[in-house]
């Protein structure tokens, strides 16, 4: 990822200490973050849920 | 007074110790006499502790050993000593998660499952190492050193329940509590040639330990034999209506199909994962495959089936994991970056750079996921697959680490939550041990435990001990 690009992404999550003394440890964390999304088959089926749903009691 | 000579009291199982105390044919005080000696003995090699409660567990011996004389047995584990990795709150001790981030955290209470453990009578020995947080490990930067493995101190024994590995490896204590939300239960068990289970999601309450991530987050047992891993999860496991992952299920008795064996059971072997996968050092390949045969020569009925591969699991179990540490360590890694470690800096700022669409994206295939392996019960009983791809590396060899760490085949059972159990399978010519994982359905843990003493009984590697002394 573009270092311009990382130090801002890494402002706006408030990392700013961060990326002032570990500059080398935010690099690897963003570039980890990126590393997921060509692995992951997407589902493409709307439908398809996270689990488990939202759980609402057993009502009244 | 023992039966047993005191230089062998620490091998004694927990099972075995409850036995001889109702007897009276040893004492709570003896045990733990015993097992102090030994700490103080390794310990300075093995740092399996970041603090030793010895004052206190020697005085809750005694009160054991008296209550017992008096014919007050509080339950299956009374005066049996069990150690705690230090991300489970044990009242007035400090909870440090290995971290100075947390050096001053006194416990205000126990844990739901320290409270279950005193219910049953076991004496808490004392906090355990950890990865930082249960997840930045094996690292050199941190207040408390890293734990050891026990059969050869310059490798690491795995983590991120490093000290409890080690400590049931090298006879410190029969049992310890670990946690387990990429494999960290698992992966030292494999790595120490022990028992660990990571129970099925929501079967323990995770109710005063600190946590990492809420959808894989698991509390478990790690033992050097499997009865006692399945009388430990007895004692720990039950519905906590505090906690909103618990399950309210009736699941119990962990222990009582321990001798039934498998004959005719379905086994579905997952070879991918160390086949094509993440191709597994031949030693790994050569006792999972053996673990098969053992099986099978129990009467078991093993079939070659697959899942999604385990890069996917991998990935989607990290876009998971990493949101929601982001979500808990944020403030923290925001104030006070520097007082983390190296590795959990750069293992739990990764949710920073991950965006809401990608974690309900995980989120949703992660119901896929659940759905393949579910699958695969319809025709199966149970699972067999590989744990770690490798023996453990070099502690101070971050890089032969980094590079073995991840070629695992535990996190697709976080990510699912089936109960996952890894055991010895066998010592690799370098004299480190090699593990197998079993897998079961949902709340079958039973099942799982059962495959696991058939093959226990079938191979016998839990009778071999560390050339630690």
């Amino acid at each position: 990822m573009d270092k311009a690009l990382i130090a801002k992404l890494a402002q706006a999550a408030g990392l700013d200490k961060a990326l002032a003394n570990f500059p080398d440890d935010v690099a690897v964390a963003a570039e980890q973050a990126l590393g997921h999304r060509e692995t992951i088959a997407w589902p493409t089926d709307p439908a398809v849920e996270p689990w488990p749903p939202m759980r609402a009691g057993s009502g009244p | 007074m023992s039966d047993w000579p005191m230089s062998e009291l620490h091998w004694l199982s927990a099972a075995e110790a409850a036995r001889a105390f109702a007897a009276r044919r040893l004492s709570p005080v003896e045990l733990l006499t015993a097992l102090l000696a030994r700490i103080e003995r390794l310990d300075p090699t093995l740092h399996a502790f970041t603090r030793l409660d010895a004052d206190a567990a020697m005085d809750a011996a005694r009160a054991a050993e008296s209550e017992i004389a008096s014919g007050r047995l509080r339950g299956p584990l009374h005066g049996v000593p069990v150690g705690v990795k230090d991300i489970i709150d044990v009242a007035g001790l400090p909870t440090t998660c290995h971290s100075k981030i947390l050096l001053d955290n006194v416990a205000r209470a126990d844990a739901v499952v320290i409270a279950k453990l005193r219910q049953a009578g076991a004496i808490v020995l004392g906090k355990l190492s950890t990865h930082e947080f249960a997840i930045g490990g094996p690292s050199f930067d941190l207040p408390f050193p890293p734990a050891r493995n026990p059969w050869n101190p310059d490798h690491h024994p795995g983590g991120s329940s490093s000290g409890s590995g080690s400590g049931v490896c090298a006879g410190l204590f029969p049992l310890a509590l670990g946690s387990d939300t990429g494999g960290s239960v698992r992966n030292p068990a494999s790595a120490c040639g022990i028992v660990g289970l990571k129970p099925t999601y929501g079967l323990v309450s995770r109710r005063g330990v600190f946590p990492l991530s809420y959808t894989l987050d698991h509390v478990g047992p790690l033992t050097r034999t499997v009865a006692d891993n399945a009388l430990l999860l007895d004692a720990i496991a039950g519905h906590d209506p505090a906690d909103p992952g618990s399950a309210a299920t009736s699941a119990r008795y962990f222990g009582s199909m321990l001798d039934r064996g498998v004959r005719d059971l379905r086994v579905g072997f997952v070879r991918h994962f160390h086949e094509l996968d993440k191709p597994a050092h031949p030693e790994v390949t050569a006792a999972v495959e053996d673990a098969a045969r053992v099986l099978q020569a129990e009467g078991a009925e093993v079939r070659t089936v697959s899942l999604p591969s385990l890069n996917e699991f991998a990935a989607v179990n990290r876009v998971i994991l990493c949101s929601e540490a982001w979500s808990i360590h944020a403030p923290w890694l925001r104030s006070r970056p520097g007082d983390y470690g190296k590795l959990s800096r750069q293992r739990l700022m990764p949710g920073a750079f991950i965006n809401a669409g990608d974690y309900v994206g995980a989120q949703r295939r992660r119901l896929q996921m659940i759905a393949a392996v579910e699958d695969l019960f319809n025709d199966c009983d149970v699972l067999l697959c590989a744990s770690s791809m490798d023996p453990a590396s070099r502690i101070e060899d971050a890089q032969e680490t980094a590079r073995t760490y991840p070629r695992q085949a535990r996190t697709p059972f976080n990510v699912t939550g089936h109960p996952a159990l890894a055991m010895m399978a066998g010592l690799a010519s370098n004299g480190l041990p090699v593990s197998v994982q079993f897998v079961g359905r949902y709340f079958n843990d039973a099942t799982v435990l059962r495959v696991a003493a058939a093959y226990e009984r079938g191979t016998e590697w839990h009778k071999r001990r560390p050339p630690i002394g």
